[in-house]
């Protein structure tokens, strides 16, 4: 198990493959989302399996938050096989609002509002 | 030319509103040190909308209602910090200011900070791009190009997804500082109307 926190968020790898957001994330640029990318990237190892962002704590992500996860998701969409799926919230504004771009840079993203 | 104004423009003089100011002292802290203030900033200016949006009769609409709009003024008052906060011209005493208006029908976010004239000139050049283009589309355009890139705080995503994601009318004004005549104070403004956030008016 893998974790990266700051001070208004927390984010936890687990297996099966599952990434853990949860809180604020507001970080001021591509440089501090790095590591983020990089752990997220390590899901990408095995592309057989089902990789799943759960998203339904995560209350704020600014733009280059938002940069960060189309990042990953165009390096998931360019390996051929990988299964993602985001798991997110009705209740939290951004999730609906947002999300779809990723859709559209992958469109066999999967992408559940619950 | 002294002043120039791009994008949406709606000015209705007279007009009473709510409005709330706040002003950073450009000179106090690294910009690293006083990041986390945009936070505090955006998610302050949020709730304080929430105010004037009381959550009534019925409940479960209005208070959906209500958590949109405070999100949506969050999401743009910490992105047009942010980017004030980067962009700021370093050593001169220009106070970087964000201020909130509720009218009857729109809420209004607008951000000024001071920028040096070749600053200015790319940031409008950028604006005047933004202006002729779908905004999804360049949205998505540059979303995909950020993968290839280092550094993606050029991109203009934040003022991308203002227009996209939240349904916000943006307009810029550029004008010659009075105090710093070589310095431009750039004003970033954002117009979200009620009528995308459908429910009971406030």
């Amino acid at each position: 198990m893998k974790n990266i926190s700051g001070e208004s968020f927390e984010i936890r790898m687990e297996e099966p493959l599952t990434v853990f957001f949860k809180g604020a994330l507001r970080l001021s640029g591509a440089d501090e989302y790095l590591p983020i990318l990089e752990m997220l990237k390590e899901t990408l190892v095995n592309p057989a399996e089902p990789i799943v962002l759960d998203l339904r704590e995560l209350d704020f992500l600014n733009s280059s938050g938002i940069t960060m996860f189309s990042r990953f998701v165009i390096e998931a969409r360019d390996r051929t096989g990988v299964n993602l799926h985001f798991l997110a919230s009705e209740s939290i504004p951004w999730h609906a609002r947002s999300l779809k771009n990723l859709q559209r840079l992958m469109p066999a993203l999967e992408i559940r509002l619950g | 030319m002294t002043s120039q104004i791009l994008g949406d423009n709606e000015q209705r003089p007279g007009e009473q509103c709510e409005y709330l100011m706040l002003e950073f002292s450009p000179l106090s802290a690294p910009l690293q040190s006083r990041w986390r203030n945009n936070g505090l900033s955006a998610d302050f200016l949020g709730d304080y909308v929430t105010t004037f949006l009381p959550a009534n009769r019925d409940i479960a609409a209005s208070g959906r209602r209500q958590n949109e709009i405070r999100h949506a003024v969050t999401y743009i008052a910490n992105e047009l910090l942010e980017n004030a906060m980067k962009y700021h011209q370093r050593g001169i005493n220009i106070p970087i200011g964000i201020r909130l208006e509720l009218s009857a029908d729109n809420i209004t976010v607008t951000v000024s900070n001071g920028v040096g004239f070749d600053g200015a000139q790319s940031y409008k050049s950028y604006v005047e791009g933004v202006l002729k283009e779908d905004p999804n589309d360049l949205l998505v355009r540059q979303l995909e190009n950020s993968s290839a890139k280092e550094d993606s705080t050029k991109s203009c995503v934040g003022l991308l997804t203002m227009v996209n994601d939240y349904g916000a009318k943006l307009g810029w004004r550029f004008e010659v500082n009075a105090e710093h005549s070589e310095t431009m104070t750039v004003t970033t403004r954002a117009v979200l109307h009620f009528e995308h956030y459908p429910g009971e008016a406030a």
